[in-house]
Protein backbone atom coordinates (compact mmCIF):
# COMPACT_ATOMS: atom_id res chain seq x y z
CA UNK A 1 0.00 0.00 0.00
CA UNK A 2 1.10 3.22 -0.98
CA UNK A 3 1.61 6.63 0.94
CA UNK A 4 -1.95 8.50 0.29
CA UNK A 5 -1.63 11.51 2.52
CA UNK A 6 1.98 12.72 3.98
CA UNK A 7 2.31 14.59 7.05
CA UNK A 8 5.57 15.93 7.52
CA UNK A 9 6.48 18.05 10.91
CA UNK A 10 3.33 19.99 11.26
CA UNK A 11 3.75 22.72 13.54
CA UNK A 12 0.96 25.24 14.92
CA UNK A 13 1.00 27.18 18.10
CA UNK A 14 -1.55 29.74 19.72
CA UNK A 15 -0.06 32.87 21.05
CA UNK A 16 3.11 30.47 22.61
CA UNK A 17 1.74 27.48 23.18
CA UNK A 18 2.70 24.51 20.47
CA UNK A 19 -0.92 22.95 19.93
CA UNK A 20 0.88 20.81 16.84
CA UNK A 21 4.21 20.32 17.66
CA UNK A 22 6.31 18.80 14.94
CA UNK A 23 3.71 15.78 14.12
CA UNK A 24 4.57 13.51 11.31
CA UNK A 25 2.46 10.55 9.25
CA UNK A 26 1.47 9.32 7.01
CA UNK A 27 -2.00 7.56 5.76
CA UNK A 28 -1.66 4.64 3.03
CA UNK A 29 -3.86 3.98 0.35
CA UNK A 30 -7.15 2.15 1.08
CA UNK A 31 -6.59 2.44 4.96
CA UNK A 32 -8.58 3.18 8.04
CA UNK A 33 -6.03 4.80 10.15
CA UNK A 34 -7.29 6.41 13.59
CA UNK A 35 -6.06 9.50 15.57
CA UNK A 36 -6.19 9.65 18.66
CA UNK A 37 -5.41 11.15 22.06
CA UNK A 38 -6.30 13.26 25.01
CA UNK A 39 -7.91 16.11 25.48
CA UNK A 40 -5.89 18.97 24.15
CA UNK A 41 -3.28 16.75 22.54
CA UNK A 42 -4.08 18.83 19.04
CA UNK A 43 -5.77 16.36 17.27
CA UNK A 44 -8.57 18.64 16.37
CA UNK A 45 -5.67 21.48 15.03
CA UNK A 46 -3.82 18.19 13.25
CA UNK A 47 -6.74 17.77 11.19
CA UNK A 48 -7.89 21.34 11.30
CA UNK A 49 -3.99 22.13 9.46
CA UNK A 50 -4.47 18.95 7.11
CA UNK A 51 -7.87 20.53 6.25
CA UNK A 52 -6.79 24.09 5.70
CA UNK A 53 -9.10 25.40 8.21
CA UNK A 54 -5.86 27.00 10.21
CA UNK A 55 -2.97 27.91 8.52
CA UNK A 56 0.13 25.51 10.05
CA UNK A 57 2.89 27.62 10.82
CA UNK A 58 5.48 25.20 9.33
CA UNK A 59 5.32 21.75 7.97
CA UNK A 60 4.34 19.43 4.38
CA UNK A 61 1.20 18.21 3.54
CA UNK A 62 0.87 16.29 0.36
CA UNK A 63 -2.22 14.53 -0.69
CA UNK A 64 -1.75 11.99 -3.51
CA UNK A 65 1.95 13.16 -4.17
CA UNK A 66 0.72 16.97 -4.51
CA UNK A 67 2.10 19.28 -2.00
CA UNK A 68 -1.72 21.04 -0.45
CA UNK A 69 0.35 23.07 2.46
CA UNK A 70 -0.87 26.42 2.62
CA UNK A 71 -3.66 25.95 0.54
CA UNK A 72 -7.29 27.01 1.54
CA UNK A 73 -9.72 24.85 2.57
CA UNK A 74 -12.26 25.15 -0.65
CA UNK A 75 -8.76 24.07 -2.60
CA UNK A 76 -7.77 21.14 0.05
CA UNK A 77 -11.65 19.81 -0.91
CA UNK A 78 -11.43 20.17 -4.48
CA UNK A 79 -7.92 18.20 -4.74
CA UNK A 80 -9.43 15.31 -2.93
CA UNK A 81 -9.66 15.66 0.46
CA UNK A 82 -12.85 16.22 2.27
CA UNK A 83 -14.01 16.57 6.21
CA UNK A 84 -16.31 15.92 8.14
CA UNK A 85 -16.69 18.19 11.63
CA UNK A 86 -16.98 17.44 15.33
CA UNK A 87 -20.07 19.26 16.02
CA UNK A 88 -22.41 17.73 13.07
CA UNK A 89 -22.40 20.79 9.93
CA UNK A 90 -25.63 19.77 7.87
CA UNK A 91 -27.55 22.34 5.83
CA UNK A 92 -30.61 21.90 8.50
CA UNK A 93 -33.02 23.48 6.01
CA UNK A 94 -32.37 21.68 3.02
CA UNK A 95 -33.51 18.41 1.63
CA UNK A 96 -31.02 15.33 2.37
CA UNK A 97 -31.09 15.41 -1.44
CA UNK A 98 -29.65 19.09 -1.63
CA UNK A 99 -27.36 18.26 1.24
CA UNK A 100 -25.63 16.01 -1.06
CA UNK A 101 -25.81 17.23 -4.30
CA UNK A 102 -24.51 20.75 -3.40
CA UNK A 103 -21.00 18.75 -1.98
CA UNK A 104 -20.16 17.56 -5.35
CA UNK A 105 -21.23 20.53 -7.85
CA UNK A 106 -17.84 21.88 -7.61
CA UNK A 107 -16.53 18.58 -9.31
CA UNK A 108 -18.92 18.49 -12.31
CA UNK A 109 -17.94 20.64 -15.67
CA UNK A 110 -20.98 22.42 -15.60
CA UNK A 111 -20.85 26.23 -15.93
CA UNK A 112 -22.93 29.30 -13.79
CA UNK A 113 -24.43 29.85 -17.59
CA UNK A 114 -25.04 26.21 -17.71
CA UNK A 115 -26.82 26.33 -14.36
CA UNK A 116 -28.88 29.62 -15.50
CA UNK A 117 -30.04 28.45 -18.50
CA UNK A 118 -30.44 24.69 -17.86
CA UNK A 119 -28.50 23.46 -20.55
CA UNK A 120 -27.81 20.08 -21.12
CA UNK A 121 -24.37 19.34 -19.67
CA UNK A 122 -26.45 21.05 -16.78
CA UNK A 123 -28.80 18.60 -16.51
CA UNK A 124 -26.53 15.89 -16.93
CA UNK A 125 -24.40 17.00 -14.43
CA UNK A 126 -27.13 17.00 -11.94
CA UNK A 127 -29.06 13.41 -13.20
CA UNK A 128 -25.20 12.31 -12.27
CA UNK A 129 -25.31 13.88 -8.81
CA UNK A 130 -28.81 13.08 -8.05
CA UNK A 131 -27.63 9.07 -8.71
CA UNK A 132 -24.86 9.41 -6.94
CA UNK A 133 -26.68 11.12 -3.64
CA UNK A 134 -29.33 8.27 -3.91
CA UNK A 135 -26.77 5.45 -3.72
CA UNK A 136 -24.93 6.98 -0.99
CA UNK A 137 -28.48 7.36 0.95
CA UNK A 138 -28.54 3.87 0.56
CA UNK A 139 -25.54 3.18 1.90
CA UNK A 140 -25.72 4.81 5.03
CA UNK A 141 -29.47 4.00 5.72
CA UNK A 142 -31.19 7.00 5.45
CA UNK A 143 -33.12 6.59 2.03
CA UNK A 144 -36.61 7.17 3.50
CA UNK A 145 -35.58 10.90 4.29
CA UNK A 146 -34.63 11.50 0.97
CA UNK A 147 -36.49 14.45 0.28
CA UNK A 148 -37.07 15.47 3.89
CA UNK A 149 -35.17 18.17 5.10
CA UNK A 150 -31.91 17.32 7.44
CA UNK A 151 -33.51 19.18 10.30
CA UNK A 152 -35.69 16.56 11.64
CA UNK A 153 -32.82 13.96 11.33
CA UNK A 154 -31.41 12.96 14.98
CA UNK A 155 -27.84 13.62 15.83
CA UNK A 156 -26.40 10.20 14.67
CA UNK A 157 -28.32 10.50 11.32
CA UNK A 158 -26.88 13.76 11.04
CA UNK A 159 -23.65 12.29 11.15
CA UNK A 160 -24.19 9.68 8.60
CA UNK A 161 -25.30 12.11 6.26
CA UNK A 162 -22.42 14.20 6.60
CA UNK A 163 -20.22 11.66 5.74
CA UNK A 164 -22.37 10.38 3.00
CA UNK A 165 -21.94 14.23 1.58
CA UNK A 166 -18.22 13.65 1.97
CA UNK A 167 -18.10 10.73 -0.21
CA UNK A 168 -20.10 12.71 -2.91
CA UNK A 169 -17.44 13.69 -4.98
CA UNK A 170 -15.32 10.74 -4.67
CA UNK A 171 -12.48 12.04 -3.00
CA UNK A 172 -9.22 9.94 -2.24
CA UNK A 173 -9.36 10.83 1.57
CA UNK A 174 -12.16 11.72 3.73
CA UNK A 175 -11.27 12.90 7.40
CA UNK A 176 -13.67 12.22 9.94
CA UNK A 177 -13.67 14.55 13.12
CA UNK A 178 -14.83 12.27 15.57
CA UNK A 179 -17.59 10.65 14.27
CA UNK A 180 -19.65 8.81 16.88
CA UNK A 181 -19.34 11.31 19.57
CA UNK A 182 -22.54 12.02 20.72
CA UNK A 183 -23.95 9.47 19.05
CA UNK A 184 -26.17 6.93 20.64
CA UNK A 185 -23.92 3.62 21.23
CA UNK A 186 -26.75 1.54 19.71
CA UNK A 187 -25.72 3.25 16.51
CA UNK A 188 -22.33 3.23 16.86
CA UNK A 189 -22.40 -0.05 15.26
CA UNK A 190 -24.33 0.90 12.51
CA UNK A 191 -21.57 3.54 11.46
CA UNK A 192 -18.93 1.09 12.22
CA UNK A 193 -20.14 -1.44 9.66
CA UNK A 194 -21.00 1.89 6.78
CA UNK A 195 -17.34 2.48 7.42
CA UNK A 196 -15.97 -1.33 6.97
CA UNK A 197 -17.79 -1.47 3.98
CA UNK A 198 -16.44 2.12 2.21
CA UNK A 199 -13.40 0.69 3.00
CA UNK A 200 -13.91 -2.81 1.64
CA UNK A 201 -14.90 -0.53 -1.13
CA UNK A 202 -11.48 1.13 -1.62
CA UNK A 203 -12.38 4.46 0.35
CA UNK A 204 -9.63 5.50 2.43
CA UNK A 205 -10.27 7.10 6.29
CA UNK A 206 -9.02 9.35 8.77
CA UNK A 207 -10.64 8.98 11.65
CA UNK A 208 -9.75 11.41 14.78
CA UNK A 209 -11.94 9.39 17.67
CA UNK A 210 -12.31 9.54 21.57
CA UNK A 211 -14.25 6.58 21.33
CA UNK A 212 -11.60 3.67 21.75
CA UNK A 213 -13.49 0.60 21.19
CA UNK A 214 -14.82 2.13 17.69
CA UNK A 215 -11.17 3.07 17.07
CA UNK A 216 -9.88 -0.62 18.18
CA UNK A 217 -12.36 -2.41 15.95
CA UNK A 218 -12.16 -0.14 13.09
CA UNK A 219 -8.78 0.31 12.03
CA UNK A 220 -5.77 -0.44 10.80
CA UNK A 221 -2.86 1.72 12.03
CA UNK A 222 -3.44 4.22 14.67
CA UNK A 223 -1.47 7.31 15.85
CA UNK A 224 -1.22 8.94 19.62
CA UNK A 225 -1.03 11.64 19.97
CA UNK A 226 -0.01 13.79 23.70
CA UNK A 227 0.58 17.22 23.93
CA UNK A 228 1.08 17.97 20.25
CA UNK A 229 4.03 15.61 19.54
CA UNK A 230 3.24 11.60 18.39
CA UNK A 231 3.68 9.69 21.47
CA UNK A 232 3.50 6.45 19.51
CA UNK A 233 1.75 4.58 16.37
CA UNK A 234 1.35 1.35 15.52
CA UNK A 235 -1.81 -1.16 15.03
CA UNK A 236 -4.16 -1.31 17.50
CA UNK A 237 -3.27 -4.15 19.39
CA UNK A 238 0.28 -2.72 19.87
CA UNK A 239 -0.99 0.63 21.02
CA UNK A 240 -3.09 -1.25 23.86
CA UNK A 241 -0.61 -2.15 25.19
CA UNK A 242 2.08 0.75 24.81
CA UNK A 243 2.74 2.01 28.48
CA UNK A 244 3.35 5.24 27.10
CA UNK A 245 -0.05 5.43 25.46
CA UNK A 246 -2.05 4.08 28.74
CA UNK A 247 -0.20 6.42 30.78
CA UNK A 248 -1.11 9.56 28.82
CA UNK A 249 -3.95 8.80 27.11
CA UNK A 250 -5.72 6.52 29.59
CA UNK A 251 -3.92 7.73 32.50
CA UNK A 252 -4.33 3.42 33.91
CA UNK A 253 -1.53 0.71 34.39
CA UNK A 254 -1.63 -2.28 31.58
CA UNK A 255 -3.59 -4.22 33.88
CA UNK A 256 -6.33 -1.81 34.70
CA UNK A 257 -6.48 -1.18 30.62
CA UNK A 258 -7.05 -4.78 29.90
CA UNK A 259 -9.53 -5.04 32.40
CA UNK A 260 -11.60 -2.53 30.75
CA UNK A 261 -11.36 -3.71 27.62
CA UNK A 262 -12.27 -7.45 28.73
CA UNK A 263 -15.23 -5.44 30.12
CA UNK A 264 -15.95 -3.65 27.08
CA UNK A 265 -15.63 -6.44 25.01
CA UNK B 1 -49.03 22.80 -15.35
CA UNK B 2 -47.49 25.11 -12.68
CA UNK B 3 -45.34 26.86 -14.81
CA UNK B 4 -47.95 27.48 -17.17
CA UNK B 5 -50.65 29.02 -14.63
CA UNK B 6 -47.43 31.13 -13.29
CA UNK B 7 -46.91 32.72 -16.70
CA UNK B 8 -50.43 33.18 -17.15
CA UNK B 9 -51.20 35.43 -14.01
CA UNK B 10 -47.63 37.09 -14.71
CA UNK B 11 -49.03 37.70 -18.21
CA UNK B 12 -52.36 39.00 -16.89
CA UNK B 13 -51.59 41.75 -14.98
CA UNK B 14 -50.17 43.16 -18.33
CA UNK B 15 -53.82 43.94 -18.71
CA UNK B 16 -54.59 46.50 -15.96
CA UNK B 17 -54.41 49.06 -17.93
CA UNK B 18 -57.46 47.87 -19.47
CA UNK B 19 -59.56 47.12 -16.85
CA UNK B 20 -58.99 50.50 -15.07
CA UNK B 21 -58.35 54.12 -16.27
CA UNK B 22 -57.74 55.50 -12.96
CA UNK B 23 -53.97 56.41 -12.24
CA UNK B 24 -54.39 56.34 -8.88
CA UNK B 25 -54.95 52.89 -9.11
CA UNK B 26 -52.32 52.45 -11.84
CA UNK B 27 -49.94 54.28 -10.22
CA UNK B 28 -50.17 51.99 -7.08
CA UNK B 29 -49.70 49.15 -9.52
CA UNK B 30 -46.11 50.96 -10.83
CA UNK B 31 -44.63 50.97 -7.13
CA UNK B 32 -46.29 47.43 -6.58
CA UNK B 33 -44.19 46.06 -9.28
CA UNK B 34 -40.91 48.37 -8.79
CA UNK B 35 -41.16 47.83 -4.87
CA UNK B 36 -41.76 44.16 -5.29
CA UNK B 37 -38.51 43.88 -7.51
CA UNK B 38 -36.46 45.60 -5.01
CA UNK B 39 -37.64 43.90 -2.14
CA UNK B 40 -36.86 40.41 -4.32
CA UNK B 41 -33.22 41.44 -4.96
CA UNK B 42 -33.23 42.24 -1.39
CA UNK B 43 -33.97 38.88 -0.72
CA UNK B 44 -30.95 37.40 -2.67
CA UNK B 45 -28.55 39.30 -0.45
CA UNK B 46 -30.48 38.83 2.80
CA UNK B 47 -33.13 36.08 2.34
CA UNK B 48 -31.10 33.60 0.35
CA UNK B 49 -27.02 34.28 1.40
CA UNK B 50 -28.06 35.71 4.88
CA UNK B 51 -26.12 39.19 4.11
CA UNK B 52 -28.46 41.76 5.96
CA UNK B 53 -28.15 44.52 3.19
CA UNK B 54 -28.73 48.04 4.23
CA UNK B 55 -26.92 49.61 0.56
CA UNK B 56 -30.20 48.42 -1.48
CA UNK B 57 -31.28 51.98 -0.33
CA UNK B 58 -28.01 53.40 -1.93
CA UNK B 59 -28.30 51.31 -5.03
CA UNK B 60 -31.67 52.70 -5.11
CA UNK B 61 -30.50 56.35 -4.94
CA UNK B 62 -27.71 55.87 -6.99
CA UNK B 63 -29.73 54.05 -9.90
CA UNK B 64 -32.30 57.36 -9.40
CA UNK B 65 -29.38 59.92 -9.73
CA UNK B 66 -27.82 58.09 -12.46
CA UNK B 67 -30.42 57.82 -14.98
CA UNK B 68 -31.87 61.32 -14.23
CA UNK B 69 -28.30 62.61 -14.62
CA UNK B 70 -28.02 60.49 -17.88
CA UNK B 71 -30.83 61.93 -19.47
CA UNK B 72 -30.64 65.68 -17.96
CA UNK B 73 -26.74 66.66 -17.60
CA UNK B 74 -25.15 64.51 -20.20
CA UNK B 75 -28.07 64.65 -22.81
CA UNK B 76 -28.20 60.20 -23.13
CA UNK B 77 -31.08 58.33 -23.34
CA UNK B 78 -33.66 56.85 -20.45
CA UNK B 79 -32.16 53.36 -21.25
CA UNK B 80 -28.52 54.05 -21.33
CA UNK B 81 -29.43 55.63 -17.88
CA UNK B 82 -30.98 52.49 -17.09
CA UNK B 83 -27.61 50.73 -18.34
CA UNK B 84 -25.47 53.02 -16.40
CA UNK B 85 -27.70 52.58 -13.03
CA UNK B 86 -27.15 48.74 -13.36
CA UNK B 87 -23.39 48.72 -14.04
CA UNK B 88 -22.29 51.45 -11.43
CA UNK B 89 -23.51 50.19 -9.06
CA UNK B 90 -23.02 46.10 -9.63
CA UNK B 91 -18.87 48.19 -9.78
CA UNK B 92 -20.00 49.32 -6.46
CA UNK B 93 -21.31 46.78 -5.20
CA UNK B 94 -18.40 45.16 -5.67
CA UNK B 95 -16.13 47.83 -4.62
CA UNK B 96 -17.54 47.94 -1.13
CA UNK B 97 -18.68 44.10 -0.75
CA UNK B 98 -14.89 42.69 -1.51
CA UNK B 99 -13.29 44.18 1.62
CA UNK B 100 -16.48 44.09 3.90
CA UNK B 101 -17.69 40.48 3.22
CA UNK B 102 -13.47 39.26 4.19
CA UNK B 103 -14.42 40.52 7.37
CA UNK B 104 -17.29 39.37 8.57
CA UNK B 105 -21.18 40.11 8.58
CA UNK B 106 -21.72 41.58 11.17
CA UNK B 107 -19.07 44.55 9.31
CA UNK B 108 -21.08 43.93 6.35
CA UNK B 109 -24.83 45.16 8.26
CA UNK B 110 -22.93 48.24 9.46
CA UNK B 111 -20.65 49.26 5.99
CA UNK B 112 -23.91 48.62 3.66
CA UNK B 113 -26.01 51.31 6.48
CA UNK B 114 -23.01 53.44 6.19
CA UNK B 115 -22.62 53.33 2.35
CA UNK B 116 -26.22 54.36 1.90
CA UNK B 117 -25.85 57.27 4.83
CA UNK B 118 -23.09 58.63 2.72
CA UNK B 119 -25.20 58.17 -0.65
CA UNK B 120 -27.47 60.31 0.56
CA UNK B 121 -25.01 62.97 1.91
CA UNK B 122 -23.99 63.19 -1.60
CA UNK B 123 -27.33 63.50 -3.22
CA UNK B 124 -27.74 66.28 -0.32
CA UNK B 125 -24.16 68.35 -0.10
CA UNK B 126 -22.86 67.62 -3.86
CA UNK B 127 -25.10 70.54 -5.32
CA UNK B 128 -23.04 70.76 -8.70
CA UNK B 129 -23.71 66.82 -9.66
CA UNK B 130 -26.91 66.55 -8.00
CA UNK B 131 -28.34 70.05 -7.56
CA UNK B 132 -28.92 69.29 -3.97
CA UNK B 133 -31.45 69.51 -1.97
CA UNK B 134 -33.43 71.08 -4.91
CA UNK B 135 -33.25 67.97 -6.95
CA UNK B 136 -33.89 67.58 -10.35
CA UNK B 137 -37.41 68.30 -11.12
CA UNK B 138 -39.16 67.68 -14.52
CA UNK B 139 -37.56 64.71 -15.44
CA UNK B 140 -38.95 64.09 -19.40
CA UNK B 141 -40.72 61.12 -20.40
CA UNK B 142 -38.96 58.40 -21.94
CA UNK B 143 -39.19 57.50 -25.81
CA UNK B 144 -39.36 53.75 -26.92
CA UNK B 145 -39.52 53.23 -30.50
CA UNK B 146 -41.08 56.56 -30.94
CA UNK B 147 -43.33 56.13 -28.66
CA UNK B 148 -43.85 58.56 -25.54
CA UNK B 149 -44.26 56.58 -22.33
CA UNK B 150 -45.72 59.43 -20.99
CA UNK B 151 -49.00 58.30 -19.06
CA UNK B 152 -49.08 55.96 -16.12
CA UNK B 153 -50.21 53.50 -18.10
CA UNK B 154 -47.22 53.38 -20.06
CA UNK B 155 -45.22 53.60 -17.00
CA UNK B 156 -47.67 50.91 -16.05
CA UNK B 157 -46.37 48.21 -18.74
CA UNK B 158 -42.49 49.53 -18.43
CA UNK B 159 -42.74 48.56 -14.76
CA UNK B 160 -44.63 45.42 -15.28
CA UNK B 161 -41.89 44.09 -17.81
CA UNK B 162 -38.96 44.67 -16.09
CA UNK B 163 -40.58 43.13 -13.28
CA UNK B 164 -41.31 39.95 -15.16
CA UNK B 165 -37.77 40.23 -16.50
CA UNK B 166 -36.08 40.94 -12.80
CA UNK B 167 -38.31 37.99 -11.04
CA UNK B 168 -38.00 35.69 -13.82
CA UNK B 169 -34.26 36.51 -13.51
CA UNK B 170 -34.26 35.76 -9.84
CA UNK B 171 -36.28 33.16 -10.08
CA UNK B 172 -34.06 30.95 -12.22
CA UNK B 173 -30.83 32.24 -10.11
CA UNK B 174 -32.69 31.24 -6.77
CA UNK B 175 -33.59 27.46 -8.29
CA UNK B 176 -30.40 26.70 -9.86
CA UNK B 177 -27.90 25.24 -7.94
CA UNK B 178 -26.20 28.76 -7.60
CA UNK B 179 -29.56 29.33 -5.10
CA UNK B 180 -28.89 26.36 -3.25
CA UNK B 181 -25.55 27.56 -2.98
CA UNK B 182 -26.00 30.96 -1.42
CA UNK B 183 -28.71 29.20 1.01
CA UNK B 184 -25.98 26.77 2.17
CA UNK B 185 -23.45 29.90 2.53
CA UNK B 186 -26.28 31.24 4.47
CA UNK B 187 -26.74 28.08 7.01
CA UNK B 188 -23.18 26.65 7.22
CA UNK B 189 -20.17 28.31 5.73
CA UNK B 190 -17.64 26.10 7.07
CA UNK B 191 -19.66 23.19 5.55
CA UNK B 192 -19.48 24.99 2.02
CA UNK B 193 -15.88 25.54 2.78
CA UNK B 194 -15.23 22.06 3.17
CA UNK B 195 -17.39 21.01 0.02
CA UNK B 196 -14.70 22.72 -2.08
CA UNK B 197 -16.53 25.78 -2.61
CA UNK B 198 -15.17 29.49 -2.05
CA UNK B 199 -17.95 31.50 -1.05
CA UNK B 200 -16.69 35.00 -1.88
CA UNK B 201 -17.18 34.77 -5.36
CA UNK B 202 -20.96 33.88 -4.52
CA UNK B 203 -21.53 36.57 -1.95
CA UNK B 204 -20.43 39.12 -4.79
CA UNK B 205 -22.13 37.82 -7.53
CA UNK B 206 -25.76 37.91 -5.14
CA UNK B 207 -24.34 41.40 -4.21
CA UNK B 208 -23.65 42.94 -7.30
CA UNK B 209 -26.97 41.77 -9.04
CA UNK B 210 -29.08 42.49 -5.99
CA UNK B 211 -27.58 46.16 -6.50
CA UNK B 212 -27.71 46.35 -10.45
CA UNK B 213 -31.32 45.23 -10.24
CA UNK B 214 -32.60 47.78 -7.39
CA UNK B 215 -30.37 50.21 -8.93
CA UNK B 216 -32.33 49.93 -12.28
CA UNK B 217 -35.81 49.56 -10.38
CA UNK B 218 -34.89 53.20 -8.94
CA UNK B 219 -34.25 54.20 -11.93
CA UNK B 220 -37.40 53.68 -13.77
CA UNK B 221 -39.61 54.73 -10.13
CA UNK B 222 -37.71 58.10 -10.40
CA UNK B 223 -39.34 58.71 -13.98
CA UNK B 224 -42.78 57.91 -13.01
CA UNK B 225 -42.41 60.27 -10.28
CA UNK B 226 -40.90 62.42 -12.91
CA UNK B 227 -38.68 64.27 -9.90
CA UNK B 228 -35.64 63.13 -8.04
CA UNK B 229 -34.35 64.70 -5.13
CA UNK B 230 -32.80 63.48 -1.84
CA UNK B 231 -35.71 62.51 -0.30
CA UNK B 232 -35.68 59.51 -2.87
CA UNK B 233 -33.36 58.41 -0.33
CA UNK B 234 -35.68 58.59 2.24
CA UNK B 235 -35.33 55.68 4.97
CA UNK B 236 -38.99 54.43 3.65
CA UNK B 237 -37.93 52.65 0.91
CA UNK B 238 -35.58 50.37 2.78
CA UNK B 239 -37.90 49.80 5.48
CA UNK B 240 -40.33 48.99 2.80
CA UNK B 241 -38.58 46.23 0.71
CA UNK B 242 -36.94 45.11 4.11
CA UNK B 243 -40.55 44.39 5.56
CA UNK B 244 -41.84 42.52 2.45
CA UNK B 245 -38.74 40.19 2.57
CA UNK B 246 -39.51 39.61 6.29
CA UNK B 247 -43.19 39.16 5.84
CA UNK B 248 -43.34 37.42 2.89
CA UNK B 249 -40.13 35.18 4.76
CA UNK B 250 -36.87 35.54 3.44
CA UNK B 251 -35.20 33.58 1.42
CA UNK B 252 -38.43 32.10 -0.69
CA UNK B 253 -39.02 34.02 -3.77
CA UNK B 254 -42.77 33.29 -4.12
CA UNK B 255 -43.37 34.85 -0.57
CA UNK B 256 -41.44 38.12 -1.13
CA UNK B 257 -43.68 38.40 -4.53
CA UNK B 258 -46.92 37.85 -2.92
CA UNK B 259 -45.43 40.62 0.33
CA UNK B 260 -44.38 43.15 -2.04
CA UNK B 261 -47.70 42.93 -3.88
CA UNK B 262 -49.48 42.76 -0.66
CA UNK B 263 -48.10 45.16 1.51
CA UNK B 264 -48.22 47.76 -1.48
CA UNK B 265 -52.03 47.44 -1.75
CA UNK B 266 -52.45 47.12 2.17
CA UNK B 267 -51.60 50.70 3.26
CA UNK B 268 -54.42 52.06 0.17
CA UNK B 269 -56.76 49.63 1.09
CA UNK B 270 -56.50 50.87 4.54
CA UNK B 271 -57.66 54.68 3.44
CA UNK B 272 -61.28 53.69 4.44
CA UNK B 273 -60.23 54.88 7.82
CA UNK B 274 -57.73 57.62 7.20
CA UNK B 275 -57.04 58.75 10.87
CA UNK B 276 -56.22 55.26 11.76
CA UNK B 277 -54.44 53.52 8.47
CA UNK B 278 -50.87 53.51 9.57
CA UNK B 279 -51.93 52.28 13.15
CA UNK B 280 -53.51 49.56 11.45
CA UNK B 281 -51.13 48.61 9.14
CA UNK B 282 -48.73 48.81 12.19
CA UNK B 283 -50.94 46.80 14.11
CA UNK B 284 -51.60 43.99 11.01
CA UNK B 285 -47.65 43.89 10.44
CA UNK B 286 -47.22 43.27 14.67
CA UNK B 287 -50.08 40.63 14.47
CA UNK B 288 -48.20 38.71 11.09
CA UNK B 289 -44.56 39.05 13.04
CA UNK B 290 -46.66 37.45 16.21
CA UNK B 291 -48.22 34.36 14.31
CA UNK B 292 -45.27 33.95 11.96
CA UNK B 293 -42.16 34.73 12.98
CA UNK B 294 -40.71 33.34 10.10
CA UNK B 295 -42.92 35.35 7.07
CA UNK B 296 -45.47 33.91 5.33
CA UNK B 297 -43.20 31.06 4.03
CA UNK B 298 -41.87 30.67 7.29
CA UNK B 299 -44.91 29.96 8.51
CA UNK B 300 -45.70 27.16 5.55
CA UNK B 301 -42.81 25.70 6.14
CA UNK B 302 -42.83 25.08 9.54
CA UNK B 303 -46.05 23.46 8.82
CA UNK B 304 -44.83 20.79 6.11
CA UNK B 305 -41.74 20.26 7.66
CA UNK B 306 -44.28 19.03 11.06
CA UNK B 307 -46.46 17.40 8.78
CA UNK B 308 -43.27 15.20 7.96
CA UNK B 309 -42.19 14.63 11.55
CA UNK B 310 -45.76 13.02 12.10
CA UNK B 311 -45.63 10.93 8.61
CA UNK B 312 -42.30 9.43 9.75
CA UNK B 313 -43.06 8.44 12.92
Amino acid sequence: MTALLEIRDLRKSFAGVHAVDGVSFTVKQGSITGLIGPNGSGKSTTIDCIAGFQKADSGRIVLAGTDISGRSAHQIARAGLMRTFQTVRVYENLALRDNLTIAAQQFDDATWSDELFRTRRYRRAAAAAEARARELIELVGLARYFDAEAGILSYGQKKLLALAAALMPRPHIVVLDEPVAGVNPTRIRDVEDVLRKLNAGGETFLIVEHNVEFITNLCHHVIVLDQGRKLAEGTAAAIHTDPRVLEAYLGMTPEMAEAELRGAA
Amino acid sequence: MKAVAIVVAALAFGVLPYLTSSNYILGIAVSAAIYTVAAAALNLIYGYTGLLSFAQLGFWGIGGYATALTVVTFGGTFWLGLLWAGLLNAALALIVGYPTLRVGRHAFVIVTLTFALLVTLVARDWVDLTRGPLGIPGLPAPSLFGVELKTTAHFYWLAWAYALLALGFLYALGTSRIGRTLVAIKQNEPLVRAQGIAPMPYKLTAFAISAAITGIAGGIFAFHLKVIDPLFLDFYYMQTFLIMVIIGGAGSFWGVVVAGIALSALPEVLRFSSDFRMIIYGVVLLVIMLVMPGGFAGWIRQRRVARMRAALR
